[in-house]
């Protein structure tokens, strides 16, 4: 999967899920403080990421190293390239 | 010569604090000692609640009455007789906030910081009082406490932002009581408070001069917010609030 479609799918989930606009969906932006999700929002939108993505991340330790969105598409290559092997 | 006058009306604010303190709790603690053994549980913890009602609003208003300088002003704030229970949601500006709670003149639970907890006596009677620690309590543990207590007709006093602002502007919102709301369907109330960011500020117990307001918004039921996610939800809120507390510091 390319890079910018793992950028458009992250962003549409936010957009779905979360309704923020995408304007605010920079790669810079930080989850909690300029998205404001918190631990529970997390939860959903990790559902969310798996279901879009069709990977496991619930129990994954390196989701707790997530900061900013940049993060999260890194985060979603690796997992597909893991898929891949 | 304004710092004597503060440090003056402090003396004089602390000094009837911990007498009515002093004299207060063990009352008070005596009558809810008989109460429990005369009379059943929910009507214990009833009693409880109002009895800290009263202490809070006895509180507050002795820095009424200490300080010439010091104004409380509330708007809106529900009747006695108004139909709850309520999930009450309020900005976080200062230690003194979930004193003005007292106003409400229903029964009310608050949720709470973990440090309330800590204060001797009062931490224990919070304790007692059903007041719940978001911090220490696993969601599906405050789910269920919250939601029996909405279901006794307790009505739920949240400051969302979960510790105090720093820079009077309204931090994010977390979003554990506004799922509660979205099970329970409970009527959110948004509370908007300015003024008390110095009375007293953060990490000092120096109260200062100054007007605290307090404005209790309409209800908003469960069929105008119901359609909304958790998310969109807490941040709806939070929007409100910050519109109504930039138009009460205008």
């Amino acid at each position: 999967m390319a890079e910018q479609d793992i950028v458009n799918l992250v962003n549409g989930v936010f957009m779905e899920s979360f309704e923020i606009p995408g304007e605010k969906l920079v790669p810079e932006a930080k989850i909690f403080t300029d998205l404001g999700l918190d631990s529970l929002d997390i939860v959903d939108l990790v559902v969310a990421l798996q279901k879009k993505f069709g990977v496991t991340m619930r129990d994954d330790e390196r989701v707790r190293a997530i900061r900013t969105l940049e993060d999260i598409y890194n985060f979603i290559q690796i997992l597909k390239q893991e898929n891949r092997k | 010569m304004r710092f004597l006058k503060i440090a003056y009306l402090n003396l004089a604010f602390y000094a009837a604090f911990f007498a009515f303190s002093l004299a207060a709790i063990p009352a008070l603690t005596l009558f809810m000692v008989l109460c429990a053994l005369v009379f059943p549980r929910r009507y214990v913890m009833k009693r409880l609640r109002r009895v800290i009602s009263w202490w809070g609003w006895v509180v507050i208003h002795l820095y009424v009455l200490s300080f010439s300088l010091v104004q409380i002003k509330h708007e809106g704030i529900v009747k006695r007789d108004a139909k709850g229970p309520f999930i009450f949601v309020c900005n976080h500006r200062s230690v003194s906030d979930a004193f003005y709670m007292a106003l409400l003149p229903l029964e009310v639970v608050q949720v709470v910081n973990v440090w309330p907890f800590r204060i001797p006596i009062l931490g224990i009677v919070a304790k007692l009082a059903g007041y719940i620690s978001l911090w220490e309590t696993p969601f599906e543990e405050f789910a269920a406490k919250t939601s029996q207590l909405l279901r006794d007709g307790v009505s739920i006093v949240a400051f969302p932002e979960g510790t105090r602002s720093r820079d009077q502007l309204v931090g994010q919102f977390h979003s554990a009581i506004f799922r509660v709301a979205l099970e329970t369907k409970i009527p959110i109330v948004p509370l908007c408070i300015t003024g008390s960011e110095n009375i007293p500020p953060i990490g000092s117990l120096l109260l200062r001069p100054g007007c605290i307001r307090i404005r209790q918004l309409t209800p908003i039921a469960w069929e105008e917010y119901g359609h909304m996610n958790p998310y969109t939800l807490k941040n709806h809120m939070r929007q409100i609030i910050i519109d109504e507390t930039a138009v009460m510091e205008k």
